[in-house]
């Protein structure tokens, strides 16, 4: 799949970058991360123009991430008669939102695995979308600019690049999981231990 | 009295240190692997032209290759004896199938061939032009 729309990216340019990431923000697995990295490795080469391809690819990411806030929003009402009286569930949500800003940041560009997720969440949970936008352009911009960066600064060796991109892209998620894991089971234990007493 | 944990609560958060401990390994082992292998390319000078054939992969189109490594289309078409027609935006891969489908990547070998052999020598290096010394004293 990403190399038959690796040739298509050269065949068609930025307009068909925007729209792989636009659909990778919908949750396709198109492998939009890899087409970014290219995307940089075609500018330098000057199959592509960085800035256009840049910008055009912003405008499809964004547009990507307001349709799964979205999907969330519009799904908020289902959630909420399905789990709106479970503690856990109202917990979660406060919990969410106290962080919602540097999850959504953060899942641009460093934990891309969750972004998805974030989205629904954020639209589901009723956070707000002016403020969901505005950390998103500056995560979305970030990612760009990382990727498409060092996909430029690398031009034809851009594969070294996504490799070591990838995997640490998977490092760093499971560093979150095992992280998060960690922390409900410490939580688990110290209210444990405080009824306990 | 003490709060109960549930099962499956206590499931998902064995699960998530379990998933979490064999991603940090799997993904950790990779990206030590691959942090090797790109820190010992440097980034290329900006302007230089491609010379390295072993980058050509099979979803390259002709006219990108050509364009990569200053090489014009219509040798390296010739080089396959394909027409351009029509064919300018068809990966190596496609054309393999197309053309020589019982002979599984001929296509990107003979390209890379064809490259090698046609590509523009490497511009020297400017000449060093001695700057003006003062005369030395006698």
């Amino acid at each position: 799949m990403s190399t038959f729309l690796l040739t298509q990216v050269i065949n068609f340019g930025a307009p068909l970058v925007g729209l792989i990431l636009l659909l990778g923000a919908l949750g396709l697995p198109i492998g939009a991360s890899i087409v970014l990295i290219a995307a940089g490795a075609f500018s330098q080469q000057g199959i592509l123009s960085w800035p256009g391809t840049a910008l055009i690819g912003l405008v499809g990411a964004l547009i990507g991430d307001t349709l799964s806030f979205g999907m969330g929003y519009y799904a908020k009402d289902s959630v909420q008669r399905r789990f709106g009286k479970s503690a856990a569930w109202r917990g979660a949500r406060a919990s969410f939102q106290e962080r919602a800003g540097l999850a959504v940041f953060l899942t641009r560009w460093l934990i891309t695995a969750l972004a998805i997720p974030t989205n629904l969440i954020a639209g589901g949970s009723g956070y707000k979308y002016s403020q969901f936008i505005a950390y998103d352009v500056v995560g979305e911009i970030l990612w760009i600019s990382l990727y498409g960066g060092l996909g430029y600064l690398f031009g034809s060796q851009w594969e070294l690049v996504y490799d070591f991109m990838s995997n640490f892209g998977g490092l760093i998620l499971g560093l979150v999981l095992f992280g998060f894991g960690l922390k409900q089971a410490w939580n688990w234990q110290k209210k444990a231990r405080s009824q306990l007493i | 009295m003490p709060q109960k944990k549930r099962p499956g609560q206590r499931a998902v958060m064995a699960g998530l240190i379990i998933i979490g401990i064999l991603f940090t390994a799997f993904f950790g082992m990779r990206a030590v692997h691959a942090f090797r292998k790109f820190n010992g390319h440097r980034p290329p000078p900006s302007g230089k032209v491609e010379t390295d054939v072993e980058l050509i992969r099979d979803w390259m189109t002709i006219s990108f290759i050509s364009k990569t490594y200053y090489v014009p289309e219509k040798i390296i078409f010739d080089a396959l004896d394909i027409l351009p027609l029509s064919n300018h935006d068809k990966s190596l891969k496609v054309l393999n199938k197309e053309y020589y489908p019982e002979k599984s990547g001929y296509v990107l070998s003979l390209v890379k061939k064809t490259i090698l052999t046609n590509q523009p020598p490497p511009k020297p290096d400017p000449p060093h032009t001695p700057t003006a010394s003062p005369p030395v004293a006698p």
